[in-house]
């Protein structure tokens, strides 16, 4: 097989992994995954359950470093800079590297307090002014300004479950990250939020480097230019996302994505 | 060879029997439940009918109309020269019995009460110009009569009532000098507002020493403690501590705070700290449950924009634990407010006639002195016991409303 992956080699890769391997305990969940994630393409990490893709997702932003039994071995790097050098505040590497959850968690505080959060504690807002334009700024860039400028003091948990995937979202955005990672995001979502989370995911895109984890094959093809295929821990198959759907490499590829298993 | 199960028949005798037994099995367990209930009911009912029926009556006193010639007493005070001073030379305590006696003859030092002079020091500072003229000053009854004219006493005191009443002289009226004395000798003379004041203290301490301890101690039991082999026995230690006899705490108060750091005897420093001791690990318990109660997607939200592990904890988990900390606060808290036993062991039985000025201060707490005065012998402490018993429960009630309030406000609705 003449795997010629010279062609998703960028030379200055936002972010890049190099033989990442990832241990919980004495398991080991990822065994060496080498990959770069750059700023034009939304990446899809897709994969069956339990193969490793949101495990890989998180080590990307460090939060797996909550996890007390999770060992990361290898390199990743962001503009250049190792993030699990011991010089890395892990701090400020979450707020440039940002993180979208399964399950929309907006805090149990008003609209506009989810949004302002993230900027106040990191100090990007002079005066309320100011805050009150990274708010309206972020809601319209989540999409969800129209919807809620007239009830911003409402709880962020009153909201539908697709409004709430947008407000966490746009709470994301607030701070202004170089990439967002999205776990699942649209997994507990219905068809019309989901479609209005991809519309989304289609406008952010070239602003924020993009990583995607999805279960949904159909989605993965839909939002993504870039896939890698995950599974039982190793990086199968990563290429062009036409390709990887149209003519895959490699066989576990081609079993996975016409439902082999999975 | 197999036999053929036939399709359930639901219709059958053995099936109507089943759904009859789960009716009844049913309705038997409601029954059982609200027998229960009726019967605490009706003990907390019988308790508070006796309670109020005894205890009211200590928040009333009987007084006799007192009729003083001021200028053919033989008092010598200046009406234009009224000092605290002058009034404490003025022997009123003799000059009050001298005119009893004319107004009311009998043995009036057994009508009132020893500290009916201080009636009549009052009326005379509230308005000197009464000592030029005859006055009628409601003074109080002694313990003696104030029973009689209550319920029952003796038959002698039923007989100078049944007198007193001819003259028309005796009426009841709000005891006032209960709320704002402290412990005395005779009944009449007896306050609540010293053991009162005490307990306020007390809890004061208790609260701003064992909440910010509990609730760092849960914080960082939950949130940063490393699972190793010595936060596991931190842990058993503070759930056994939870359980010890709280009497055990009080010899800990006595030989630490007392025998060893020579701190106050019977301050309400030392009981607040004893008591603190003993609710920590209340708050302890309570916090980590409400701090493990904080769903964890909150944390990843925070920390996935960049939150400090200090921000998560103080802008999110605690606000969100406080409602579960506030309650486990407030039950150790009432505990710690009926707690007597503890007390007794570092001093804080003492007679205490003055209400404490400070922490630092002799000071007696509501539990004790309730513990004191059903020791006593005069039978005018019975009302004042279940008095101090209802000031206690009000107490109670009005620190469990502000819980209710409080954890109310800070709920989050999801």
């Amino acid at each position: 097989m003449t795997q010629e992956q010279t062609d998703l080699t960028i030379a200055n890769p936002k972010m890049s992994a190099r033989d990442v391997k990832v241990f919980y305990g004495p398991k080991q969940a990822i065994k060496g995954v080498s990959i770069d994630v750059d700023m034009d393409h939304v990446t899809a990490f897709i994969g069956p359950s339990g193969c490793g893709k949101s495990t890989f997702l998180r080590t990307l932003n460090r939060m797996n470093d909550t996890v007390a039994s999770a060992r990361v071995e290898g390199e990743i790097t962001l503009d250049g800079e190792n993030i699990y050098a011991p010089t890395m505040d892990v701090v400020q590497l979450r707020a440039r590297v940002g993180m979208v959850f399964q399950k929309p968690n907006p805090f149990p505080k008003s609209i506009y307090e989810n949004i302002a959060y993230g900027p106040r504690i990191h100090g990007l807002a002079a005066g309320k002014a100011d805050m009150d334009v990274i708010v309206e700024k972020s809601l319209r860039r989540a999409g969800l300004w129209d919807e809620v400028k007239d009830r911003l003091n409402d709880s962020g948990t009153a909201l539908s479950g697709g409004q709430q995937q947008r407000l966490c979202i746009g709470r994301a955005i607030a701070v202004e990250p170089e990439v967002i990672l999205m776990d699942e995001p649209c997994s507990a979502l219905d068809p019309i939020a989901t479609a209005k989370i991809e519309e989304l995911i289609h406008e952010l895109r070239g602003r924020y480097g993009i990583v995607i984890v999805t279960h949904n094959m159909q989605q993965a093809a839909r939002v993504s230019q870039r896939t890698a295929f995950f599974h039982l821990g190793e990086l199968v198959e990563y290429g062009v996302t036409s390709d990887i759907f149209t003519n895959p490499r490699q066989e576990r590829t081609k079993d996975y994505i016409t439902g082999r298993y999975g | 060879m197999t036999a053929q199960r036939l399709p359930t028949d639901w219709k059958s005798d053995a099936m109507r029997k089943r759904i009859a037994r789960r009716y009844g099995a049913e309705r038997r367990f409601k029954l059982a439940g609200l027998a229960a209930v009726a019967l605490s009911a009706a003990f907390l009912a019988f308790l508070l009918f006796t309670m109020m029926g005894n205890g009211l009556r200590g928040f009333t006193r009987t007084e006799i109309a007192l009729t003083v010639d001021f200028p053919a007493s033989p008092l010598l005070l200046d009406p234009n020269a009224i000092t605290d001073e002058a009034l404490a030379n003025a022997n009123l305590p003799m000059v009050t019995g001298e005119v009893a006696k004319k107004a009311l003859g009998g043995d009036a030092d057994a009508l009132l009460s020893p500290t009916a002079w201080i009636s009549i020091r009052d009326a005379i500072k509230a308005d000197p110009k009464i000592l030029s003229r005859t006055e009628t000053i409601r003074v109080p009854a002694s313990t003696a009569i104030d029973l009689a004219a209550k319920s029952k006493g003796s038959p002698e005191a039923e007989a100078e009532v049944a007198r007193l009443k001819q003259q028309g002289v005796l009426s009841t009226g709000i005891n006032w000098n209960f709320l704002t004395a402290s412990d005395g000798t005779d009944p009449t003379q007896v306050g609540i507002w010293g053991a009162f004041k005490g307990s306020l203290l007390t809890m004061l301490v208790t609260l701003l020493l064992s909440f910010p301890v509990g609730v760092a101690t849960a914080l960082y039991l939950e949130e940063y403690a490393p699972k190793a082999w010595w936060t596991d026995i931190i842990e058993v230690s503070i759930n056994n501590l939870a359980a010890v006899p709280s009497i055990i705490f009080g010899l800990l108060g006595l030989s630490i705070f007392l025998n060893f750091l020579h701190l106050p005897r019977s301050a309400a420093l030392i009981g607040g700290m004893t008591l603190a001791l003993m609710t920590m690990p209340v708050i302890v318990i309570a916090g980590r449950n409400a701090i493990k109660a904080v769903p964890p997607s909150i944390r990843d939200a925070a920390l996935g924009i960049g939150a400090s592990p200090v921000q998560v904890v103080f802008q999110h988990v605690l606000p969100l634990a406080l409602p579960g900390i506030l309650t486990g606060t407030i039950i150790g808290m009432a505990r710690a407010l009926g707690e007597t036993a503890p007390l007794l062991m570092i001093g804080m039985r003492a007679f205490i006639a003055t209400p404490p000025g400070g922490i630092t201060d002799p000071a007696t707490v509501l539990p004790v002195q309730i513990f004191l005065w059903s020791d006593e012998v005069s039978k005018g402490f019975v009302e004042k016991t279940s008095a101090a018993i209802i000031v206690l429960l009000v107490f109670l009630l009005a620190m469990n409303g502000l819980a209710i309030y409080l954890r109310n406000k800070f709920e989050t609705r999801w």
